[in-house]
């Protein structure tokens, strides 16, 4: 055999490995060739800006806007590490409300907002969801705020008439000024209808409690945990547990797949519902549910559940293009629009206060005055203070209440363990 | 490839006596190069890429083990081996650890007794049997984000058909997430579900070369179809079975993907049920990397995972080798 071919088999095997090693290392990265800016926006579930978007690329012909969507709960895992990799971060990414504390210490990782004039922008929104997306004492605006959940609470109307309470929804707001008196009807909804259940989890109640206090698990003065010794912890964990002991509550896990089987079976008939989770009881019941569910005002007052907010990350080639964007998107005109086709409340007073947004019913719930009903909860919430490491202490007691309403422990013995469990994440 | 002539004359333990090296031209020199290095060149990429996505991370995560590593902020300072120690007084890890020992056992045992059947009746000789060899390995072949959704309905609480069928026979309705034996039976079941045909069709694969001959002699002897199942067959594949067993234990020990999506709180909560009932060991190092952003203790346990395989795996191999040399 000739001994060239061998020679040429060598170069050959070199050179393939050498493509493999530099196709290995050369990555992707840059702009369109046709001399457009890319930019691209990361989010969960449905930020409604789809048509936005096209708009905005209409009068930016210089801008290309590429929307990615995950899961909410792979979107900030993902974030986190994209952000320690120091790539492959959207240009824009969106942060959720009980998400954004943990954020805000690593605010490095970040493009401070203030820098390009969104200090200007404050007046904008409510101060609260404001203050939320700040740090630094209000120097470094790490967000611009999107939506807000607000508060209110949904409830079947034919399981109440089976149960012989009242079905209009001002009269369904008054039977529970307070969470205590939501526990009185619970138990005449019981004692008349026992094989349904009174609410969905003791979880979400349990949150929407502890969100109408100042303070949570953390102290505002110096964020330190102070869910062993605030008095308020305990007394909301008490009264949602209080459910779950009563077997009052479906027992499920909030927006799970079994939800929505309990949702289309109509197992239970009152569920905590902050502005987007309409869309979500609207999927999970069904066509045939349209007009059996409606919306009163929650117990206790308003109070904010969710909502969320457009951050920068360093990491972007066009910081500044992507502020304008993200300026874009949460003004009051695009927020307005928004919750026309999704539903997604506005954070800014000056689009939930339009009258446009206030007249807004929603033809599934009965048409309930969606507008009206959340714009007042957001006028009349009192904050709750998220501290650094709330999202770590917030599944604790979840879990917690989820072993009360199997039966697996008794309310002392599980908050007991809760509070044990909450310090060790909280280190 | 050619075989240079050199070669023949060198090595087989004498010592090589190179044919006066001036006389060789550049091309002589460059066969020979060949020769000796090409085999190397060929097999490089695999070394490179499992040195690039394989050993530096493996050698980066015990690095990271050492410090207080935050996931995003990074280092934080070194702090040795303290993330081992508190480690080894952490009762959700020794928690999770026995959970993955005992959905390991639960899910593998019964597993490869069944792939061993299921391959005994395929060897036979059935009508259509591509048909059923390509059936058994569609279980694996489905997305295991599918057959979980699947699952979790199946095992339902309230409305599930596995509590729906118990009904039937007067067996009150279990709460499958909310029980430790219950969750880990229905894990278990997903994950025999899963790789139950696989192992048939590696088993059913190996059958194929035990001489029929023996069979003819064991039959023509008047052994049972059992006797000669246990006393030919399996023996006959003895390195197959140490083979899917050394690959079912690691596959075992890593269990994730099954568990995690059984649990309705998802990765939000990651815990594995409401009191880690179902956490296995990997969930522990999601649920501390990704959610509570401990990346230094998320490695410290993936190296502890890494060496208790290790360890499995030796004593496995032993076991299952002298097993093997018994027949």
């Amino acid at each position: 055999m000739s001994r060239t071919p061998v020679g040429r088999t060598t170069a050959i095997t070199a050179m393939a490995v050498t493509a493999t090693l530099v196709a290995a290392c050369s990555g992707g990265g840059g702009d369109a060739g046709d001399g457009k800016i890319k930019l691209s926006i990361g989010v969960f579930s449905d930020f409604g800006y789809t048509d936005l978007i096209e708009e905005y690329q209409a009068s930016h012909p210089g801008i290309e806007i590429e929307q990615r969507t995950v899961k909410m709960e792979q979107h900030h895992t993902q974030l986190a590490t994209q952000l320690a990799g120091g790539r492959g971060a959207a240009d824009i990414v969106a942060v959720e409300e009980g998400n954004i504390a943990q954020f805000r210490q690593s605010k490095d990782k970040f493009v401070n907002l203030a820098d390009y004039g969104a200090k200007d922008l404050e007046s904008q929104w409510a101060a609260w969801k404001w203050n939320q997306g700040t740090t630094d004492g209000g120097n470094f605006v790490l967000g611009l705020g999107t939506d807000m959940g607000s508060l209110a609470l949904c409830y079947r109307r034919d399981l109440f008439e089976a149960a012989g309470l009242p079905t209009d929804r001002e009269e369904v707001g008054k039977l529970w000024p307070t969470w205590d008196e939501y526990l009185k009807v619970a138990d005449t909804f019981t004692r008349k209808t026992p094989n349904v259940k009174f609410v969905d989890t003791a979880q979400n109640v349990y949150k929407a409690i502890l969100d109408q206090t100042e303070e949570g698990y953390f102290a505002k003065a110096d964020d330190s945990f102070i869910a062993d010794s605030n008095a308020k912890v305990e007394q909301a964990f008490a009264l949602a547990a209080s459910l779950g002991e009563k077997k009052q509550t479906g027992a499920l896990a909030p927006f799970s797949q079994d939800w929505n089987v309990a949702l289309k079976q109509a197992s239970f008939a009152t569920t905590t519902c902050p502005a987007w989770a309409l869309a979500l009881i609207k999927a999970g019941a069904g066509d045939e549910a349209a007009g059996r569910w409606d919306v009163a005002a929650a117990p206790g007052g308003g109070g904010n559940w969710g909502g969320s907010f457009l951050a920068v990350p360093k990491q972007g080639e066009h910081p500044e293009e992507a502020y304008e964007l993200a300026k874009w998107l949460t003004a009051p005109e695009q927020q307005k629009r928004i919750f026309k086709e999704t539903g997604n409340l506005p954070s800014e007073p000056a689009a939930y206060q339009d009258p446009e947004v206030t007249a807004t019913t929603n033809e599934y719930f009965n048409s309930a005055p969606v507008g009206r009903i959340f714009g007042d909860s957001a006028e009349n919430l009192k904050p709750t203070y998220r501290g650094t490491k709330d999202s770590k202490v917030t599944p604790v007691f979840n879990n917690a209440l989820s072993r009360v309403e199997s039966g697996k422990q008794s309310t002392s013995d599980a908050f007991d363990q809760a509070v044990q469990e909450a310090r060790d994440a909280a280190k | 490839m050619t075989v240079v002539p050199e070669r023949t004359t060198a090595g087989r333990g004498t010592t090589p006596v190179p044919p006066s090296a001036e006389r060789l031209s550049w091309r002589d020199k460059l066969g020979r190069w060949d020769t000796k290095y090409t085999p190397y060149f060929i097999i490089a990429p695999f070394f490179v890429v499992f040195g690039v996505f394989g050993l530096y991370p493996l050698l980066f995560t015990a690095w990271v083990s050492l410090h207080e590593w935050q996931l995003i902020d990074g280092d934080q300072g070194f702090t040795g081996l303290d993330n081992y120690t508190e480690l080894l007084s952490d009762k959700n890890f020794w928690n999770a650890l026995g959970n993955t020992v005992s959905l390991f056992l639960l899910s593998t045992v019964p597993q490869l007794f069944a792939a061993l059947g299921l391959a005994a009746l395929l060897d036979r000789g059935l009508r259509g049997r591509a048909f059923w060899r390509a059936g058994v390995l569609l279980p694996n072949v489905i997305s295991v984000a599918a057959v979980a959704l699947v699952f979790a309905q199946l095992f339902g609480r309230d409305f599930g058909i596995v509590n729906a069928l118990l009904g039937v026979v007067g067996i009150d309705p279990v709460d499958w997430r909310a029980q430790t034996w219950a969750s880990h039976l229905a894990i278990s079941s997903m994950v025999m579900w899963r790789w139950t045909g696989y192992n048939a069709l590696i088993y059913l694969a190996a059958m194929q070369s035990v001489p029929k001959d023996m069979y003819e002699s064991a039959m023509l002897d008047g052994a049972s179809r059992w006797r000669v199942f246990w006393s030919i067959t399996v023996p006959g594949i003895r390195p197959t079975i140490l083979f899917t067993v050394i690959v079912s234990t690691i596959g075992g020990m890593q269990l994730f993907v099954e568990p995690q999506l059984f649990d309705p709180g998802g990765t939000a909560t990651g815990t594995g049920g409401d009191d880690r009932q179902f956490q296995t060991l990997v969930m522990y190092l999601y649920e501390k990397g990704f959610r509570l952003f401990d990346a230094g203790y998320s490695s410290a346990i993936a190296w502890v995972l890494f060496l208790l395989i290790l360890v499995v795996a030796v004593v496995n191999f032993t076991v299952a080798r002298r097993i093997a040399s018994k027949g």
